[in-house]
């Protein structure tokens, strides 16, 4: 008999299979025992030469991952193309046979930006693709809600289009080294052939320590600063916050750390008022277990449920409920729970409470046991009443010397280029944070590089974060040029975008001088403005036709010269 | 002198091109509020000052924030008028621009606070399209020009009032530099035009201050300036005007060498020609033999003293063509602003209303602001202002008196005036805090509440109605003239002031220091000694300054 472990992953296996696959296993199995193909492998092995690979990445672990598997596929003499998503002709698809997808998820469980269209494209396409054998590596992190997500909605996609499976997803968690490589080895030994059949993937990414770099490890720090840098008349709030641990931080500049609020005490008591709940009572749920007060507290997600789990909550309460998205203790106070229902039921249904990412606004290299970030209060509207968000206001309230836990969060597509070369940072608003990094960094590394920086807020007077510090790079020469934009001075509203087309044509000359481009901050409407105006400076400056601004852009994201932190 | 030996200011001067310097990108800086350092010399020479709020340096510091940093524009308004309409726009200025608080200084002029760097060429349009203008309200030039205030003065109270502008206009540097900074003005094509035969490319070693008085009310201070210019006035006409000069009371604490000085009257000049002309000469003088090595020594009281009067004198008649008549007899019985309805010798109407420390302002007490706005509204009325940091409603046709008047009783203004005691109506306060960069001590901030502990006092010793004069400045720079006070109070340190005492009430003999570093509580128990004391030893009308002296307490 086989052990346990293996037992349950041979079951896990099958339950995963459509039925053509399981008879393909069958026989694949049945080839191994009698050591020669059976007709399924060799079936491949007659028709494999050619394989391709997807990635669809926003912090380059995907890609990277790609690009490891690739050369990996060509030392078993695969022919393997590794394209990027974005660049990906989605017509293609019926033309692939042999087609890996690495994808990550982003925000709340959606792909990332630079998959959005592929991604859509598989959802609406009615075409089938009877031809195309399929296994998709999906990366993510558990401490969100819908882990891996993305991996699981392609595959399911293709399933509807008829495509076949060949080996089950495999989510990989922050630390994805090794789940990737038992995902690699398991491909190639479907495409095993006789003599690369005990050829595995070359273990470099273990090897050279790099792999621990990416264990997700909590950090215990403690709060040794935080001011709100906004002046007492600002329409604003927000915080420079000091975090001091006390071994050296392994961050890099350009990457963000995630930390996990707390809900807010009076809420959480509102809750077990309304749930009836005895708030000492401990309870194991399937990833954490503690009384209901802790676990409400610092463990589940009460803000803002997703519609899922509004969904299950309509289930366990008996009430019809639209299909929004709600606040916990909003659920309870309008559709009550009866009587009878045992509280634990309605903890169940909730999700983890998700890391927020705060991008590092200082450098190891210049203060090792330290991290700074810069947050801004999240403010919305809720039935026209003003609200602020969790972890942003979570932050603000937290005083000097309160412990803290937090991980790194690497972000490989937003690094600093070689000390010469020249960079352009855009980073209205909390942008700024990772700019600062940058600054503190080549300030201590005398990069001979230029450094050009936009920023932008609302008044020149109570809004300009890091005042002092940028006029001190400017004097002493670590800024070459800085351009800022307040928007409430003017009645004509000014953002950074206009003063890159006023200083457009200097600009471009950068660019062309192998300038690298950043930008970091709001998503939209922001960076997208930004991208626009980007490409009107090279439309106009460069002499060139629409189409062609887009291609110069391309190359610059394909040369890593276009490198966005936005949210 | 050579080079080398010349002040920064003076180097920044020369090298400025007509007071140009690097105005223009010290403005389009967009990463400070501040501009450049030598900039900040030169743009006093266009009426302004950088300063910053000084409450809050440290917080701002805190949030990594550059201090406050925001301008102080002074309008040249000389005599101290504006009509309603021009009111009605520094109305709308102030509260679109700067602070709200319009200003009233000691040199009857207005001052806006709070006017960030974007805003300067806004404010200064707006200023140029109500056909005022900030020319050399500070900087080392002619000051504003001043002049005793009140129309009902003196039937020939218009015509002296003419000479404060005509003097003004003399003494006004040649540079277009204001209206190319700050209106974008095309620069001449030919600079010929810009050359000054006054203040050539060195302008004066410090500023320099002129004032007209017309006795018997010596409501400006007139011994204080520069050149003091008093009015001679028979049997209803102006003969001509006495002139006297190097006075001047900024002084440096510790510092022997720097003192507070009256205007020595050097002689009588009958037409208009030869006062001008004198007034012309003795900037000449001073711009010629004033130290340009020391600014604190740089005053023109300072070079008279180095030339001793007689030659100053020769020098100047000599440069004149002319000699100067020996001084006609004078009196000054007053230094008082005469609160309340007044006629003029022109037939029409002037309420004086008492602006506490000259910030006019709305507030719990009082609506100054909105009543002034109003009055301004109808059209019915100008407006001047004194040296004492007050407003007079002017020229008011009697037809229109009780419409204004009953605006003026609406909003307060006439309540306060009348309700204020005689020592709080006669206060003078320098404006000191938050602005002031030089304040070591509040000022016009704390000397209400001051005198609001005083008047029990004053009550309890039956002096209440006695208009004792009380000044307070935050430095002894002497910006509320209070050296020129019966009590005298100049800031050391914060919380701290020098009780000077023995000054007379026209502003003609200098008080004395008596205690130094007083607090609050040591102010108010010596004072509440000395005018008990006061209030039975005193003669038959003897004010408490001239009786401090006659019992020697300085
Ligand atoms: C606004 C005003 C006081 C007030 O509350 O009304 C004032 C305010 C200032 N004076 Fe004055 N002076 C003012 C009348 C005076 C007077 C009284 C007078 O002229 O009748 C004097 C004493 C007479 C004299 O000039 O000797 C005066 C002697 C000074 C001095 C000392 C000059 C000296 O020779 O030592 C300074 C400092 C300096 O010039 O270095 C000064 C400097 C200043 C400055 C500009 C501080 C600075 O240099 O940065 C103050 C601005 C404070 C602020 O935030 O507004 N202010 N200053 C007066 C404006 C007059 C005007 O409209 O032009
Ligand atoms: C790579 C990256 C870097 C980042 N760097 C920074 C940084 O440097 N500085 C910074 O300030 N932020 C940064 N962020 C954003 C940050 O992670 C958080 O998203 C932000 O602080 C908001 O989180 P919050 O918990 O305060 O708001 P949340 O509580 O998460 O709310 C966020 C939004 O959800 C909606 N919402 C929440 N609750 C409700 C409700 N009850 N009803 C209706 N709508 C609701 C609202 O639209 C609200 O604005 C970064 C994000 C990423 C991905
Ligand atoms: C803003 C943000 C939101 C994320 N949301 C999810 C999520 O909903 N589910 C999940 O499994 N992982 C989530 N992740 C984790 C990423 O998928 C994980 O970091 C992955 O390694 C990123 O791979 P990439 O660099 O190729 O994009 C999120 C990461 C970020 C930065
Ligand atoms: S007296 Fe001193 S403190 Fe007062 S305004 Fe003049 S310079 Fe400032």
């Amino acid at each position: 008999m086989i052990p346990e472990t293996k037992l349950h992953i041979l079951q896990q296996l099958i339950n995963t299979s459509s039925k053509e696959e399981i008879i393909w296993i069958h026989g694949y199995l049945n080839g191994l025992v009698s050591g020669q193909g059976t007709n399924g492998t060799s079936e491949i092995k007659k028709a494999v030469k050619k394989i391709s690979i997807l990635y669809g990445t926003e912090t380059g672990n995907s890609k990277k991952l790609a690009l490891q598997f690739t050369a990996a596929a060509k030392q078993h003499s695969l022919m393997a193309k590794c394209t990027a998503v974005e660049q990906y002709r989605n017509e293609d698809l019926t033309k692939e046979e042999n087609l890996f997808i690495i994808i990550s998820t982003q925000g709340e469980g959606e792909p990332p930006e630079t998959a959005k269209k592929f991604y859509d494209y598989i959802h609406q396409s009615q075409t089938q693709l009877p031809n195309l054998k399929y296994s998709i590596l999906a990366l993510g992190d558990s401490s969100y809600p819908l882990f891996c997500k993305t991996g699981e909605d392609v595959d399911a996609q293709l399933q509807r289009l008829g495509a076949t499976r060949i080996l089950p997803v495999q989510n990989c968690d922050v630390d994805y080294e090794q789940p990737a490589e038992t995902w690699f080895n398991r491909v190639f030994g479907l495409y095993a052939t006789e003599q690369s059949q005990q050829a595995v993937v070359p273990q470099q990414t273990t090897k050279n320590g790099e792999a621990k770099k990416h264990v997700k490890k909590n950090i215990e720090g403690v709060i040794t600063r935080s001011v709100n840098l906004n002046d007492k008349d600002s329409t604003r709030r927000t915080w420079h916050i000091e975090i001091r641990a006390d071994e050296d931080l392994d961050y890099d500049a350009g990457d963000s750390i995630a930390i996990i609020p707390s809900n807010r005490h009076e809420v959480v008591e509102r809750i077990i008022e309304l749930g009836k709940a005895d708030p000492n009572e401990y309870v194991q749920l399937s990833k954490s277990a503690g009384t209901i007060r802790d676990l409400l507290t610092n463990k589940l997600n009460i803000c803002y449920l997703l519609g899922s789990a509004v969904k299950k909550y309509a289930t366990v309460s008996g009430h019809e409920i639209p299909d929004i998205r709600m606040d916990l203790v909003d659920l309870l106070r309008i559709y009550p729970l009866k009587d009878e229902t045992p509280f634990s039921e309605v903890l169940g249904l909730l999700h983890p409470i998700a890391p927020r990412l705060y991008s590092v606004s200082s450098s190891a290299k210049a203060e090792p046991r330290e991290v700074h970030i810069t947050v801004g209060l999240n403010g919305f509207l809720k039935q026209d009443e003003q609200h602020y968000g969790l972890c942003s206001s979570f932050l603000g309230d937290l005083p000097v010397g309160t412990p803290i836990t937090f991980y790194v969060h690497r972000n490989r597509s937003f690094k600093l280029p070689d000390a010469t070369r020249d960079i352009i940072m855009v980073g209205p608003g909390t942008g700024i944070a990772p700019f600062r990094a940058f600054l503190q960094e080549r300030d201590v590394e005398a990069a001979s590089g230029r450094n050009w920086l936009f920023f932008g807020e609302r008044n020149f007077t109570s809004d300009f974060f890091y005042q002092t510090e940028i006029q001190q790079y400017h004097e002493t020469g670590v800024l070459q040029r800085v351009n800022v934009a307040f928007s409430r001075d003017t009645e004509k509203k000014i953002y950074v975008q206009h003063k890159m087309k006023e200083h457009g044509k200097a600009l471009f000359e950068w660019l062309e001088n192998g300038a690298v481009f950043y930008v970091a901050g709001s998503k939209v409407p922001m960076s997208h403005e930004v991208e626009e105006t980007l490409l009107g400076i090279i439309s106009e400056h460069g002499r060139k036709s629409e189409d062609a601004a887009k291609e110069y852009l391309d190359h610059l994201k394909k040369e890593g010269r276009y490198q966005k932190d936005v949210y | 002198m050579a080079d080398k030996q010349y002040t920064a200011v003076e180097r920044i001067k020369l090298a400025s091109d007509g007071l140009r310097g690097s105005l223009a990108a010290s403005l389009t800086d967009e990463l400070t509020g501040a501009i450049r350092e030598d900039d900040q010399s030169l743009i006093k020479f266009h009426g302004m000052y950088q300063q910053d709020d000084r409450d809050r340096r440290e917080e701002r510091s805190e949030k990594k924030l550059e201090w406050l940093y925001s301008f102080m524009i002074r309008l040249r308004l000389p005599g101290g008028f504006m009509t309603g309409e021009q009111w009605l726009g520094m109305h709308h200025i102030a509260g679109e621009h700067a602070t709200e608080v319009i200003k009233i200084t000691t040199r009857q002029t207005i001052q806006l606070h709070g006017i960030l760097k974007s805003h300067i060429k806004p404010t200064l349009r707006s200023f140029d399209t109500l056909k005022l203008d900030s020319i050399a309200a500070c900087g080392d030039v002619n000051r504003n020009v001043t002049c005793s205030s009140h129309p009902m003065e003196s039937a020939v109270h218009q015509q002296v009032f003419e000479y404060a502008d005509k003097i003004s206009l003399m003494a006004l540097p040649k540079t277009r530099s204001y209206y190319e900074n700050w209106l974008d003005k095309e620069p001449l094509l030919n600079k010929e035009e810009e050359i000054d035969p006054l203040y050539q490319d060195r302008y004066l070693p410090r500023k320099f201050k002129i004032s007209i008085a017309i006795p018997p009310n010596n409501d400006v201070d007139v011994f204080s300036n520069d050149v003091a210019l008093i009015a001679i006035v028979e049997n209803n006409e102006l003969k001509g005007f006495n002139i006297a000069a190097g006075g001047g009371l900024g002084t440096t604490h510790g510092s022997t060498v720097t003192y507070p000085r009256l205007a020595t009257v050097l002689g009588f000049c009958d037409t208009e020609e030869k006062v001008l002309k004198a007034v012309y000469e003795i900037i000449t003088i001073q711009r010629d033999h004033g130290d340009r090595t020391d600014r604190k020594q740089a005053r023109l009281k300072y070079t008279i003293d180095r030339m001793g009067v007689e030659n100053f004198k020769k020098e100047l008649e000599l440069r004149c063509g002319f000699q100067l008549e020996a001084p006609r007899p004078f009196e000054f019985t007053e230094r008082i602003d005469h609160f309340g309805w007044n006629i003029g010798a022109n037939g029409k109407w002037h309420y004086t209303a008492f602006v506490e420390t000259g910030r006019v302002t709305d507030d719990k007490r009082a609506s100054f602001k909105t009543a002034f706005y109003e009055i301004a509204s109808t059209g019915k009325a100008n407006f001047r202002f004194t040296a004492n940091q007050n407003v007079i409603v002017s020229d008011v046709d009697e037809a229109e008196k009780s419409l204004i008047h009953e605006i003026l009783a609406r909003y307060g203004v006439i309540g306060v005036t009348e309700q204020s005691r005689e020592m709080r109506k006669n206060a003078i306060a320098c404006v000191a805090f938050n602005t002031c960069p030089l304040a070591l001590a509040e000022a016009q901030r704390y000397l209400p509440t001051l005198i609001t502990k005083l008047e029990p006092i004053l009550e309890k010793h039956r002096v209440i109605d006695d208009a004792i004069s009380i000044r307070m400045t935050g430095c002894p720079n002497g910006c509320g003239r209070p050296t020129l006070s019966e009590i005298g109070l100049i800031g050391t340190g914060y919380g701290k002031y020098n009780m000077h005492l023995g000054g007379d009430r026209n502003g003609l003999r200098l008080n004395r220091k008596y205690k130094e570093n007083l607090e609050e509580p040591e102010i108010l128990a010596v004072l509440d000694q000395l005018i008990g004391h006061y209030s039975v030893e005193r003669e038959q009308g003897e004010s408490f300054g001239d009786y401090v002296i006659r019992k020697n307490i300085v």
